[in-house]
């Protein structure tokens, strides 16, 4: 089934960001950093896990303690981190600490464990190192998250969920938005800026840091 | 419960991934291509101005970047998108003329970058005539222009990889033919090339126009300002060892030159053999020496072009992603992330001035690499100056704990002493360009960025009223959106907030 949802927000982000296949490239390796970062916090922020509230200019995130911990390891890993903080941080610098992070590695792994992903291991003939390689389990279920955006987009015909809206955001700022708009009909555009546009603060905030943040990764070339 | 540490874990692991000194300094010197300066600017500023004053030249300028850049980095510690001097001017003097200053850069930047293919596909001319292979000018130009195309689309870092390689191999090849000509001084070593008589009338304006644009990319450090290790000293420290790394490699390469040729002999002999510093070579280490240094040169033109390209791509990139032009000017590689349309835009102007010139007949040498190259020069002099302007305006309002000496002092003699340039560089430009005085040339070339400085102020007044959030953003650079989104999200429209 091309278009079956996968069951989280970054494991999504992964597939449109890194995964790549005929119709879609994957992004620069910082980037997908970014993207799966921002994920990861829309996700958190999403659950109620996280927070981000503007202080001085600033977008700030915090640990929200309702609820109790998330139930999985990476967003685990992430909301103690925040906590951790002695101040809060920011979010430009959660992106900037998630790309360096390897968030990319503790995503795959995490797909691996749940079926989405396949992990792999190449010895290079020449170096004699063994690079570990992740491909996706089922090429169709790949695929899925940009099929279902691009179904909203071709169809219009019903509101997109807000992680899905994010999920578009989050395409367009890693700079996919050609694999995303590709031969829709006229109007697909301004739908989606409909959904953009009411995007919750925080989320705002998350998606334009990233937007940022990959502005800037082309403007230093800091890959 | 135990309290939280106080220290940070995150903020640790991104310390550790910031860039120290050496990184900048490493960015900005692969921004600039000391062969090229040396044997392209360098000899051709013994013939055309007549005088021995070309160390002295350098000096000044060195003198009055310096000045400036105190200034300069000081502002850069408080605002972001610090990269471009167009940011400094609409943080400084409003949008308004920052939009106009945008354009003025962009266009120097890109006649710059556009000039280089002249003196690229003159230097390739020769060297491959040496070996038989007879082609015009245009022909290498095309396949440097589609090299550099080809690479300016790739990412940054491996561009910066490829001009780090060529500009060690260059600095150590002039170092050389420096220490060389040193050795095999005509009449013993004097400082007459320093004394204030060697550089006066006419010529002084052209000397000091060409010997700015070799220190151009000594501002690139600032782009980094926000990954810098230490922002408030990092970027200053990598600007200002930019500008005294290259005005010691100049300095003294010109002043080897006077040695070697003799005082009384170096201007005739420029005149004559416009590769002197190639011929001096090879007079003194042998013809191997002298065909390594001509291979090098045209090695270095090729990274001028592209450091350049690099340069002209990422102010269009960052006007695009701030809509202030086309915004699909503001669009990445999705593989490499590099500003790829911004890249391509400046790749068809390229193309464009290689046929055309072409195709008219033009000379690469005079009419490509002189005419537009200097031109670009007044361009980025005023640019310099109007920058220098927006640091002492942003410090008027608010020192920010500034010292009196980056916010006050060092700018103000910064304003004076690139003004001075400028003024130099505008009423002798008939002598750079090698045309009588009264000729309209030189005329046209500041009337040319005046309109284009208009036009941009008009744009940024349009923008002003009919497109608010956009007009919000301008200054900011990548993170134009966050600022565009918050002004859509708060502000009526029609109320654009601060300047």
């Amino acid at each position: 089934m091309p278009d079956a949802p996968t069951p989280r927000l970054v494991y999504d982000a992964f597939l449109i960001t890194a995964y790549h296949d005929f119709y879609k490239p994957a992004v620069a390796p910082r980037v997908i950093g970014l993207g799966l970062g921002a994920a990861l916090l829309a996700e958190l922020v999403f659950s109620g896990h996280l927070a981000v509230r503007s202080h001085a200019g600033r977008d700030l995130v915090l640990a929200e303690p309702r609820g109790g911990p998330p139930r999985d390891s990476l967003g685990l890993w992430l909301t103690e981190l925040v906590q951790g903080e002695p101040d809060h941080l920011a979010v430009p610098e959660w992106l900037e600490y998630l790309a360096i992070s390897d968030t990319q590695t503790k995503t795959a792994e995490h797909m691996v464990v749940a079926g989405l992903m396949v992990r792999g291991e190449q010895r290079s003939r020449w170096l004699g190192k063994v690079q570990v390689t992740y491909d996706a389990a089922d090429a169709l279920i790949a695929q899925a998250p940009l099929a279902r955006l691009r179904r909203y987009l071709s169809t219009m015909d019903r509101r997109m969920p807000l992680l899905d809206a994010f999920l578009l955001a989050l395409t367009e700022s890693v700079g996919l938005s050609k694999s995303l708009y590709s031969q829709m009909p006229s109007g697909a555009r301004e739908y989606a800026e409909g959904h953009l546009r009411v995007l919750p603060a925080p989320l705002q905030a998350i998606r334009g840091h990233l937007t940022a943040a990959v502005a800037d990764t082309a403007i230093t070339g800091n890959l | 419960m135990s309290a939280p540490s106080t220290t940070s874990a995150v903020q640790s692991a991104l310390a550790r991934d910031k860039l120290g000194t050496l990184s900048l300094l490493h960015f900005s010197l692969t921004a600039a291509t000391p062969l090229t300066v040396i044997a392209g600017g360098v000899v051709v500023m013994f013939a055309v101005a007549g005088q021995i004053g070309i160390p002295l030249g350098y000096v000044i300028i060195a003198a009055s970047l310096l000045l400036f850049s105190v200034g300069y980095t000081a502002m850069a510690r408080h605002i972001a998108n610090a990269g471009a001097m167009y940011a400094f001017v609409a943080r400084g003097l409003g949008r308004v003329p920052g939009v106009a200053a945008a354009w003025v850069a962009a266009t120097s930047y890109c006649a710059l970058q556009v000039s280089l293919y002249g003196y690229l596909g003159y230097v390739a001319q020769g060297l491959f005539a040496s070996i038989g292979i007879d082609l015009p000018w245009w022909a290498f130009a095309l396949v440097a222009w589609l090299l550099v195309g080809l690479l300016g689309t790739r990412a940054v870092d491996i561009n910066a990889k490829i001009l780090a390689v060529l500009l060690t191999v260059e600095v150590a090849v002039v170092l050389v033919f420096s220490a060389s000509n040193f050795a095999n001084a005509a009449d013993g070593v004097t400082f007459d090339a320093f004394s204030p008589s060697a550089l006066s009338g006419e010529a002084a304006g052209a000397v000091l126009a060409l010997a700015v644009i070799g220190f151009i990319g000594f501002e690139s450090p600032t782009v980094y300002g926000e990954e810098a290790r230490d922002r408030k000293r990092t970027v200053a420290r990598a600007t200002i060892a930019t500008v005294l790394i290259l005005a010691f490699i100049y300095i003294v390469s010109s002043w080897s030159i006077i040695t070697a040729a003799g005082a009384d002999n170096v201007v005739a002999s420029a005149i004559a053999d416009f590769d002197l510093m190639f011929t001096l070579a090879g007079d003194q280490l042998g013809p191997a020496w002298e065909t390594t240094g001509r291979i090098l040169l045209l090695t270095s033109v090729t990274a001028a072009a592209l450091s350049f390209h690099n340069t002209t791509a990422r102010y269009l990139f960052a006007l695009g992603r701030e809509q202030v032009v086309f915004s699909w000017l503001g669009r990445t590689s999705v593989r490499t992330c590099a500003p790829v349309a911004a890249s391509i835009t400046q790749t068809v102007a390229g193309g464009l001035v290689i046929v055309l010139w072409a195709v008219l007949g033009l000379d690469p040498v005079v009419h490509l690499f002189y005419y537009l190259g200097t031109a670009s020069g007044i361009g980025l002099i005023a640019l310099i100056l109007t920058c220098a302007i927006a640091v002492l305006a942003y410090f008027a309002r608010d020192r920010r704990e500034e010292s009196l000496w980056a916010s006050r002092i060092a700018p103000v003699l910064a304003i004076l002493a690139m003004g001075g340039v400028l003024y130099l560089s505008v009423i002798h430009f008939h002598t750079l360009l090698g045309v009588e005085k009264g000729s309209l040339l030189p005329k046209l070339v500041p009337v040319v960025f005046a309109i284009l400085a208009a036009l941009g102020a008009l744009w940024a007044l349009f923008l002003k009223k009919a497109r608010p959030e956009v007009y919000s953003g301008i200054g900011h650079g990548a993170k134009a959106p966050l600022v565009q989104a918050a002004e859509r999200a708060a502000v009526p429209v029609g109320a654009a907030g601060e300047r």
